[in-house]
């Protein structure tokens, strides 16, 4: 496996995304639209008593970074889907790539664009009055998260890709994604919920990444909340990656 | 055949294009349903805020749950019609001696039909989970309105962008143009509740009139002055995206 084969496909990977404004724009605006329609709708929910936010404004900004990596993040899967429908997988397969290559590119591909959209919802929404409150350290962090579960993500929707050989089915996938955000305490703090809803956000892992970041954001810098976030976003990355792995070699022995 | 029996016809086409592709129809269904169950529980703690009028928050959310599933009901109009304008099916109806104002009325009124569908899947599911119409039968009637005519402005806007666009270009901006009217209104929080420019925005939009016609069921007991202005909603919207869509037949036969 070279390091170059690596910088090369993720920078294909890169630049495919960013030609098709369909696969990376609707993932940088809609987190936007639901932050700005969120926080007019719900920005006296503050007043209740147990509200952990002074501002809902700062309570969403890490909803927005981790709504847009998760919408962004399934275009590296779609394109490894495209990719072996019109056989430039193949000619890959025949090339002298290491493997493992093939899938570590696209998802090393998915971490840089996590990473910047990660920058621009912060940037843009800190123009907008939020504070994150860690400073540099929590943005690091975040940034960090951000590439974190753009692989994991990236490297599902890679793992069913190859599993399928269909991009329809990769976008199919999107909205089990889309439950999985809902379905945590990303839009509300678990708090503030009763009944069977509190009890699947709080066994949903994505909640507990989620209130670590936004711990960094509206508490500040803890190394405790940043370690956790890290530590969840690192062991979806990994289970992840083996799956896409085990998919390529699967393909792979299929012929 | 009369303008009413092609309008039937194209109607009768438009249904039984929602039987042979489900996957058309079934997102229009699920997106209500999983906003009624996610809305519910997430956000239930809002019915807390001095001003929220329910004290369950599926009694707010479903109404506006089954008006969005008609008005996603209705686009799927349009979606059909790119297809049969793409397929050049449309292009042989625009050469047929038939009545111009039927091939709009077709499947606005495939809308109406089957905006019936979503409207009693989503409004039983709802039911289900707990939601109370204490408005009785006259507060189901009039989200049965409310719903229905978003049905026909959703449709007009859809068969308008169809023609108007002729290819899949127009399905995002269907989609979108729907979402947005919806969220930029009361359908998550009443306007007690809401603040900003948010507050300003929904004030003035007629889905915020729309919603009360269909919602006040589910608060209380119906009255004229929640019902009015969303029948005047109603009426100016029909009155707008249907001329929309029919001054769209002239741009397609150009």
């Amino acid at each position: 496996m070279s390091a170059g084969g690596v910088v090369s496909l993720s920078r294909r990977s890169i630049s495919n995304t960013l030609r098709q404004p369909q696969m990376w724009v609707p993932s940088m605006a809609f987190p936007l639209i639901f932050t700005a329609l969120n926080t007019g709708a719900m920005g006296r929910a503050t007043r209740l008593p147990g509200f952990p936010a002074e501002s809902f404004l700062d309570f969403a900004v890490a909803t927005a970074v981790v709504q847009g990596v998760l919408f962004g993040a399934t275009a590296g899967g779609s394109d490894m889907a495209v990719d072996i429908q019109d056989g430039f997988f193949d000619r890959l397969v025949s090339s002298p790539v290491s493997r493992p290559t093939i899938v570590l590119a696209r998802l090393a591909g998915a971490a840089v664009l996590g990473a910047v959209q990660s920058l621009v919802f912060m940037a843009i929404l800190t123009a907008f009055g939020a504070q994150v409150r860690g400073g540099a350290p929590a943005v690091l962090t975040i940034v960090a998260v951000a590439m974190l579960l753009a692989m994991a993500i990236g490297g599902l929707s890679v793992a069913i890709a190859l599993k399928t050989g269909s991009s329809e089915v990769v976008q199919a996938a999107f909205p089990v994604f889309f439950i999985s955000l809902f379905t945590s305490s990303a839009f509300f703090p678990r708090e503030l919920m009763s009944g069977w809803f509190k009890t699947v956000a709080s066994v949903n892992p994505l909640s507990f990444m989620i209130e670590s970041v936004r711990a960094l954001i509206i508490g500040g810098f803890h190394v405790g909340d940043a370690m956790r976030a890290l530590a969840i976003v690192a062991a979806l990355a990994g289970v992840s990656l083996l799956l896409s792995l085990r998919a390529l070699r699967s393909r792979l022995a299929a012929g | 055949m009369n303008s009413l029996g092609i309008a039937l016809s194209l109607a009768g086409r438009n249904l039984l294009l929602m039987r042979r592709i489900p996957s058309v129809v079934v997102p229009s269904l699920v997106f209500p349903i999983f906003v009624v169950i996610a809305f519910s529980g997430a956000y239930s703690a809002l019915t807390r805020l001095p001003g929220f009028p329910v004290d369950k928050m599926i009694d707010w959310i479903l109404p506006m749950a089954v008006v969005q599933s008609s008005a996603f009901g209705g686009v799927n109009v349009g979606l059909s019609l790119v297809r049969d304008l793409q397929g050049g099916f449309f292009d042989r109806l625009l050469l047929a001696p038939v009545s111009r104002a039927s091939l709009v009325a077709g499947p606005i009124l495939g809308a109406v039909v089957r905006a019936f569908v979503p409207l009693a899947v989503v409004l039983a599911t709802g039911l289900a989970a707990g939601a109370r119409p204490r408005g009785g039968p006259a507060g189901l009637l009039m989200l049965l309105v409310a719903a229905e005519g978003v049905a026909v402005i959703a449709a007009g806007w859809g068969v308008g962008l169809a023609l108007r666009l002729r290819d899949q270009r127009a399905a995002p901006l269907m989609q979108v143009g729907i979402f947005l009217t919806v969220f930029l209104s009361t359908a998550q929080v009443p306007l007690a509740v809401m603040s900003g420019w948010l507050r300003t925005v929904a004030t003035l939009n007629p889905m915020t009139s729309i919603l009360a016609l269909g919602r006040q069921g589910f608060i209380g007991p119906v009255s004229w002055a929640q019902t009015w202005p969303g029948l005047v909603a109603l009426a100016g919207g029909i009155a707008v995206l249907g001329t929309f869509a029919v001054r769209g037949l002239a741009v397609a036969e150009q």
